[in-house]
């Protein structure tokens, strides 16, 4: 007898979805009133009860019927293109409502299986996931987009649905059947945006789509590392460019880490063997040993050490850390030298040093033989 | 575009300070409004920036008129400026050192407070450190709830926390058993903190924190006794502390509670924040303001002498920020790598001339006549703890968080900010106990009787090595933290020889006797002096401190650097010790839950 006692809100969760995308449509049009403001909240603020219920009573059919309702109106679309017209609660209120709705699974459904509301995206309505990730652009946005998306990255469909859109704006996305997972990306689609809403954007806005970028990087090993093998250079040359030799302080130190955990993942062996086997990469990483700031140096230093740890390196770096040899075993000795207490890379540090005083005389080519060509090349290039 | 936001601000006066940064009070040219500004130097926080970020974020979705308003946060160079609603009464703690409040101060706090709370539990997060020191309050009177430093989002409004943060004497039974907790854990704080305001200090505040952590479990929950409190008081303290997290009162419950809507209005607390500046002007403390000046970065710049930068090949390359399709391009050549990021903190001017102390006046005594606490040697109100991972991940994979829960200045671990007139220099004094009778008399008489000849070797081996000496060291260190922390050292000590030479010459001497007992470091000290020993009065305050601590630990031998003065006297051995236990238990923790 729900209705019953639910008398002053006893409208179905079909109509508030219904008035709610009423609403949205007519604040993407006119500019807001705080009569219209406050009427959109009150909306969004129903339909938060409505998903999440309260402490004593959570109804399971209610959000089920408004899911139902949301996805006949095709209201997360506009809900996900207009959070940055939203006034304050309401943004946050969406952003619950949002995560609810992605998260639900009918007591029915395999534990298993991707929640209905997943699937449907990605394979019907993949906008939903561009303009979200569009969220970056405006300030107001960002966070309530960022907490969404991170929510959704969660399913490794989304995370291939972003990382191959090429859409331009107004574009249909790509679904998930459309994906190619092997054609090499032109650099336009929404993942690389997050570059340059890392590297733009205010602090805030910066912080968290590194964030996301991070979640997207890290999470779903196999969809990743296929995608940085056919986008090698196109992803580490903006990685290395825009993130690593960003101004700002939080990206820099951020980014070199992230690098590290990238390279040093298991699953992305034939990654960190291609970045380190690139005598510009390793030059980049000394650079960041001479930074002025402390936790830059020692952040590159967990880069710098795979370069010089790799059994097999190639002759351009093999080339750099011999003609560096000297000021290297300088340099090592004092490096970071008031970290005392961290035996970890305190030890580390000896075995650099140990591994650099072994270096032969003259660079020598130890790689298989088909990539002598290449490594040749690179060589050349760089001589 | 963040210098445009920091020029935003006409930054003032220091107004606290902790091991994380330092907020100063600040004016937003753009409209005249007074804020607080904290700045989070990031270079001395090895912990993740995303614990930062999450900090902010959970701060930045909040908007109540009981809570803290954050406004803007954004870099500069190597430091996170936070900007955040200025509130000029203090906080509660503050306003505790004249005395205690009376019932109806509490419970108007308390009515303010439970809105707080209610607004952020209904917003799905958990303050987790509620305490007097987190309540600031407005010229006005209103209440607030500050210091979101372990505040924690829940994504799920019936989802459980199991991490374990907090200060101890203020920490709900289910938190310290880590039996996952949720909301509740802030009313039962709520509870602690009025017992602190009535009665000036929580309970089990002169038991060891560390002991009290398993205090809080075993013991029937405290209880509020003596007739001279109202019944309903002792009520609502009881149901605040109720020990079953299930059968404790929500927030919004507790909001109909007869105590509570009986409360007053707010401007009735303009009585504590008066009675407060009263007792500031009868005590003659004029505060020793600090004024906020810009880091010469210059300093801490490497002298880099060319001939050791690296040498690569001399590729002609482009202007570094051109991405390419070829990877040779992106390679500056070897020498315009310096230029990279120029943070230029060139000081302004106007700033450096504003940086005027006002040192020159006679500093008031910093030992206050405070009914408040009675601390155990040198544990001032113990810092919050926060989960960290502390140690990197040497193969990229994380590890299983580490933890750090040292004290004190580490960085990682403290995300509270004291406020200046609660931050008593004290921390490098023996332990405040031992002045029980002096803290009681006027301020001459602490001085008084430092003529006896203890004071006199105190004052000259003060003048003739320790200032000196930090001197030295301070102006052949680049670092800036490192140089901060020396600062604050000599600071201390300062402070010790004006309060108490007497003191500072026991604190050297026993330094010197105990250098010179570990063969090791013997070793570094120049010839013993064979200046005659002087007998000590059994009765000598600092020599049973002295005792006490050593018996309580002793101190491991370590490297010179780390076993300086500030250290030994600080009496930060406890906090270690705690620190200890709450690895134990948070390891064990961790044990169970990963099935080691």
């Amino acid at each position: 007898m729900a209705f019953f006692f639910n008398r002053g809100r006893s409208r179905s969760p079909a109509d508030v979805v219904r008035s709610t995308k009423d609403l949205l449509l007519r604040a993407q049009e006119t500019p807001s009133t705080p009569k219209a403001d406050e009427e959109l909240a009150k909306q969004l603020g129903q339909m938060k009860v409505i998903v999440q219920g309260t402490q004593d009573q959570h109804l399971p059919e209610q959000v089920y019927a408004l899911i139902q309702a949301t996805l006949q109106e095709d209201l997360l679309y506009d809900l996900s293109r207009s959070i940055h017209l939203l006034p304050f609660e309401a943004r946050k209120d969406t952003q619950t409502i949002f995560s609810h709705i992605l998260r639900f699974r009918p007591s029915s459904y395999a534990p298993d299986k991707d929640p209905p509301v997943i699937s449907y995206i990605v394979h019907h309505r993949p906008e939903i996931l561009v303009e979200l990730c569009r969220g970056y652009s405006h300030s107001q946005s960002a966070m309530p987009c960022g907490v969404i998306l991170r929510e959704a990255l969660k399913f490794d469909v989304v995370t291939a649905v972003v990382l191959y859109d090429q859409s331009h704006e107004g574009e249909p996305a790509g679904r998930l059947s459309d994906l190619k997972p092997n054609a090499p990306q032109n650099g336009e689609g929404v993942f690389w945006k997050f570059f340059e809403w890392i590297d733009k954007g205010n602090f805030e806005v910066s912080a968290d789509a590194f964030t996301t970028f991070r979640e997207i990087l890290t999470r779903h090993k196999s969809i990743v590392t296929a995608y940085l093998a056919s986008n090698f250079e196109l992803f580490f040359g903006r990685f290395n460019n825009i993130l690593v030799q960003s101004n700002s302080y939080v990206t820099k130190r951020q980014s070199i880490k992230l690098l590290g955990e990238i390279l040093l993942d298991r699953a992305n062996y034939n990654v960190m063997m291609a970045y380190v086997e690139r005598g510009e990469n390793l030059k980049l990483c000394m650079k960041l040993l001479r930074d002025d700031r402390k936790m830059v140096q020692y952040e590159g230093f967990h880069v710098f050490k795979v370069f010089v740890a790799n059994p097999n390196k190639s002759v351009a770096v093999q080339r750099i850390l011999i003609n560096n040899r000297d000021r290297l075993l300088r340099f090592l000795p004092k490096f970071l030298e008031d970290r005392t207490d961290d035996d970890q890379f305190t030890d580390e540090k000896s075995f650099l040093v140990r591994q650099i005083e072994l270096l032969p005389k003259e660079p020598v080519d130890r790689s298989r033989p088909s990539r002598d060509a290449q490594s040749g090349v690179n060589t050349a290039a760089v001589a | 575009m963040a210098d445009d936001m920091a020029s935003r601000y006409q930054m003032m006066e220091e107004l606290g300070s902790g091991s994380f940064g330092t907020v100063y009070k600040a004016i937003d040219k753009a409209n005249g409004e007074i804020v607080a500004i904290k700045h989070i130097d990031l270079e001395s926080s090895e912990d993740d920036i995303q614990e930062i970020q999450q900090e902010i974020s959970v701060l930045a979705t909040c908007a109540s008129a009981f809570v803290t308003q954050y406004k803007a946060s954004f870099l500069k160079g190597h430091k996170l400026w936070i900007v955040m609603e200025y509130l000029g009464g203090g906080s509660c703690l503050d306003l505790l050192k004249p005395g205690v409040f009376n019932e109806a101060h509490v419970s108007i706090v308390c009515q303010q407070l439970l809105q707080g709370l209610d607004y952020l539990h209904s917003e799905g997060k958990i303050h987790r450190d509620v305490k007097a020191a987190n309540v600031l309050l407005s010229n006005t009177g209103k209440v607030k709830l500050a210091d979101f430093g372990v505040a924690a989002q829940l994504v799920n409004i019936k989802s459980q926390r199991n991490t374990f943060v907090g200060t101890p004497f203020w920490m709900a039974p289910e938190v310290i058993q880590q039996a996952g907790y949720d909301f509740k854990a802030d009313i039962w704080s709520l509870g602690i903190t009025a017992i602190e305001m009535i009665n000036g200090e929580p309970p089990h505040a002169s038991t060891h924190p560390m002991k009290v952590l398993f205090l809080i479990p075993k013991n029937p929950a405290p209880r509020l006794e003596g007739p001279e409190y109202s019944s309903t008081f002792k009520d609502f303290i009881a149901q605040c502390l109720t020990k079953d997290p299930e059968r404790r009162p929500s927030a919004k419950e507790l909001l109909k509670h007869k105590f509570i809507r009986n409360a007053g209005k707010t401007e009735a607390l303009q009585e504590l924040i008066q009675r407060k500046q009263e007792w500031d002007g009868c005590r003659g403390i004029s505060k020793d303001v600090k004024y906020y000046a810009e880091t010469l970065k210059s300093i801490s710049k490497p002298s880099v002498e060319d001939e050791d930068e690296w040498v690569f090949d001399t590729v002609k390359a482009p202007t570094m920020r051109t991405p390419s399709k070829n990877p040779s391009m992106w390679v500056p050549n070897g020498t315009d790598w310096t230029t990279l990021d120029e943070d230029d903190e060139s000081p302004d001017p106007s700033q450096l001339m504003e940086d005027m102390h006002i040192s020159q006046l006679p500093k008031p005594p910093k030992h206050q006549a405070n009914s408040t606490v009675r601390r155990t040697s040198g544990f001032e109100r113990s810092p919050s703890i926060r989960r960290a991972n502390t140690k990197r991940r040497s193969s990229g994979v994380k590890q299983p968080l580490g933890l750090d829960l040292s004290f004190g200045n580490s960085p990682s671990t403290v995300r509270q900010f004291r406020r200046v007139s609660d931050r008593v220099p004290s921390e490098a004094v023996p332990p405040r106990s031992s002045h029980g009778l002096d803290e009681n008399t006027s301020p001459k008489v602490i001085t008084g009787d430092s003529t006896s000849k203890e004071a006199q070797l105190g004052r000259r081996a003060y003048s003739k090595a320790i200032g000196m000496s930090c001197q030295e060291v301070l102006s052949t260190t680049g670092d800036g933290e490192k140089r901060e922390a020396i600062s604050r050292l000599a600071e201390a000590w300062s402070d010790l020889e004006m309060v108490d030479p007497e003191g500072l010459y026991h604190i050297i001497r026993v330094m010197n006797e105990r250098l010179q007992a570990d063969s090791r470091l013997s070793a570094l000290q120049p010839d013993s002096p064979s200046r005659p020993r002087l007998v000590l009065a059994q009765n000598n305050p600092h020599l049973k401190s002295h005792r006490r601590r050593q018996s309580t630990t002793e101190p491991p031998p370590q490297s010179p650097l780390s076993n300086l003065p500030g250290q030994q006297v600080s009496g930060m051995e406890h906090t270690k010790q705690l620190s200890d236990v709450l690895y134990q238990r948070w390891a064990e923790g961790l044990r169970n839950r990963w099935g080691f």
